[in-house]
């Protein structure tokens, strides 16, 4: 039994303490090293974070380089493939273009509006540059959901700066090297983004899961009934870590028999980010045009008025402009007055000339009548029952062609 | 003379290539991750370490696996010196393991390496969950030492015919 015992030591002794003749280390003292590596590491020293930002710019460009053939057939697998469904998706995305310019056009009114708002108000203008980056490492590791991008702090890139694939937020910086920066992405467990889903309105906080779906966690009981796949995810910016209003992805419902969960699947596939655009944030007060109207607009109460005597000289402007219009209108009613009489004149004439007409017409048929049926009507020797001529009855007795009224 | 020179070069290169690999392997990743095959994963590093160690190969420098452990945490991200932590600990187990066998086995080796990943792996998981705070997927863990175990015997066998190469 101590035998045993005593083997056992020697073997552990021998396997922790013994060096072969290569090794220039004992295993002990690496076991060492690497736990004052551990401790050392997560200490919040400039020294150690200088050390460590060298090791990452150095690890991360020899990475990348090491990377480039697997990364060639990589990239020559997935155009392959992206060749065969091609024609296919290129239809879908001229259709989705289309869809997009339209809303593309309200979006920035919207823009604009919002802009124009916070002017109003005297916020600060958030003037955000995005600069595009490159990928230069991404082992889509089991664990942990990472890249590594080709800006750094020389770019002014700092912890928490968004990151996003076209207009979709990918994630956030969690770590910053001179020239590299680490990126964690939305799918990794540790990452968690305050999100508004919309229409609903609701708030909630996602989760990545580590696979291409993130979960939604933290909503009010019920107020999940409400969701559809219809329903979409953006950031509401609580927390101010990320901005709000970035589209992160649509809701998926996944139903089991017990249960049912709510899961968001980006509008970004991870898998197959090349470059992505860095927001770089510069935070400054409005600018105004005249440094005397910086000093006025110092104060709320300055700046309200400075509002209001703009507003009073847009309506001043307009006034005059609506009196002008109203001089021109009324000349043109006179005009279009005039007109109307001149027109009304014109009518009485054509009227006159028509009731003339009437009377011509009338007394040419008396006197054709007159030729035919005259001596039935007149009064003679012979036709003592006639009128006098030049009578009414004589007249009437013409006209009724010779029928004389008892 | 020089032909003499040039075979030295190329054998130094050849007795190397291990160590060569294992450094590839942290910068780079080989795993096959970019498959997208789900829960499919394996630890390259953990293999190469193990095999070489336990045939106490002279090139195969305990410092230069240390280092490629920091490597390895930079890379994917982990605080720095856990891989290491790890390497050197399947190193002291080869080691330990080798002391105690009299008669190799390499099916006994196997089943040895299965154990030492998985007390590495629960370690590893331990430590980045407890005191990093990280969080992490035990059944990614459990999966990723699966088919490191399965993979093992596969790159065993090619690493024979580089022992058998070297030898010739």
């Amino acid at each position: 039994m101590a035998s045993s015992r005593d083997d056992f030591i020697i073997a552990i002794r021998s396997a922790f303490l013994k060096k072969s003749t290569q090794q220039k280390f004992s295993l002990l003292t690496l076991v060492f090293i690497s736990i004052l590596v551990i401790i050392l590491s997560n200490l919040d020293l400039r020294v150690i974070k200088y050390i460590k930002i060298g090791i990452n710019e150095l690890v991360y460009r020899s990475s990348f380089v090491v990377s480039i053939p697997e990364n060639l057939a990589k990239n020559t697998f997935t155009e392959v493939s992206d060749y065969t469904t091609f024609f296919k998706d290129y239809k879908k995305t001229k259709d989705e273009l289309n869809i997009l310019k339209s809303k593309d056009i309200s979006s920035e009114i919207t823009q604009y509006e919002n802009k124009e708002l916070k002017e109003l108000i005297n916020d600060y203008i958030s003037s955000s540059d995005k600069i595009l980056a490159k990928i230069i490492v991404d082992h889509d590791s089991p664990f942990l959901k990472s890249i590594i991008i080709n800006k750094g702090s020389k770019d002014n890139i700092k912890i928490g700066t968004n990151v996003y694939d076209q207009s979709y937020l990918v994630g956030r910086v969690i770590e910053v090297n001179f020239k590299t920066a680490r990126v964690l992405l939305l799918s990794d467990l540790n990452s968690n983004v305050p999100v508004t889903i919309a229409p609903q309105n609701v708030q909630a906080i996602i989760t990545g899961r580590g696979d291409d779906f993130a979960e939604i966690k933290y909503i009010k009981q019920g107020l999940d009934n409400e969701f559809d796949e219809k329903s979409i995810v953006y950031t509401s910016g609580t927390g101010a870590i990320f901005k709000s209003g970035i589209p992160i992805g649509k809701v998926r419902i996944e139903e089991s028999d017990k249960s049912k969960k709510f899961n968001v699947e980006f509008y970004s596939d991870f898998s197959q980010l090349k470059y992505v655009f860095v927001e770089v944030v510069t935070t400054s007060e409005i600018n105004l045009e005249t440094e005397k109207e910086n000093e006025d607009i110092q104060t709320p109460i300055n700046a309200k008025l400075k509002i209001l005597e703009d507003e009073l000289k847009i309506i001043e402007q307009s006034n005059i402009k609506f009196k002008d219009e109203n001089e021109n209108l009324k000349t043109q009613i006179n005009e279009l007055n005039n007109m109307i009489t001149k027109f009304q004149g014109e009518i009485l004439d054509q009227k006159q000339i028509i009731n003339q007409f009437d009377l011509d017409k009338n007394e040419l048929e008396f006197l054709r009548l007159n030729l035919d049926y005259g001596h039935k009507c007149r009064k003679s020797f012979f036709n003592n029952k006639g009128y006098i001529v030049g009578t009414t009855e004589y007249k009437s007795c013409v006209l009724n062609r010779g029928r004389i009224n008892e | 003379m020089s032909s003499l020179k040039t075979r030295g070069f190329y054998y130094k290169i050849y007795s190397l290539l291990p160590i060569i690999i294992l450094f590839i392997s942290v910068l780079n990743e080989f795993d096959f991750n970019y498959l997208n095959l789900d829960y499919f994963s394996f630890n390259f590093p953990f293999i190469l370490i193990f095999f070489f160690t336990i045939k106490e190969f002279k090139h195969f420098d305990y410092l230069l696996v240390f280092f490629a452990g920091l490597i390895n945490d930079t890379v994917v991200g982990m605080p720095l010196g856990v891989s290491s932590l790890s390497y050197i600990l399947i190193c002291i187990a080869t080691s330990y393991f080798r002391n105690i066998t009299i008669r190799p086995n390499p099916i006994k080796d196997w089943f040895y390496f299965l154990f030492i990943i998985s007390l590495l792996n629960s370690v590893n998981f331990s430590i980045l969950t407890l005191f990093f705070s990280y969080k992490l997927i035990l059944m990614d863990y459990l999966v990723n030492t699966f088919f490191t175990f399965l993979f093992y015997i596969v790159f065993v066998s090619l690493f024979k015919y580089y022992l058998k190469g070297l030898d010739d």
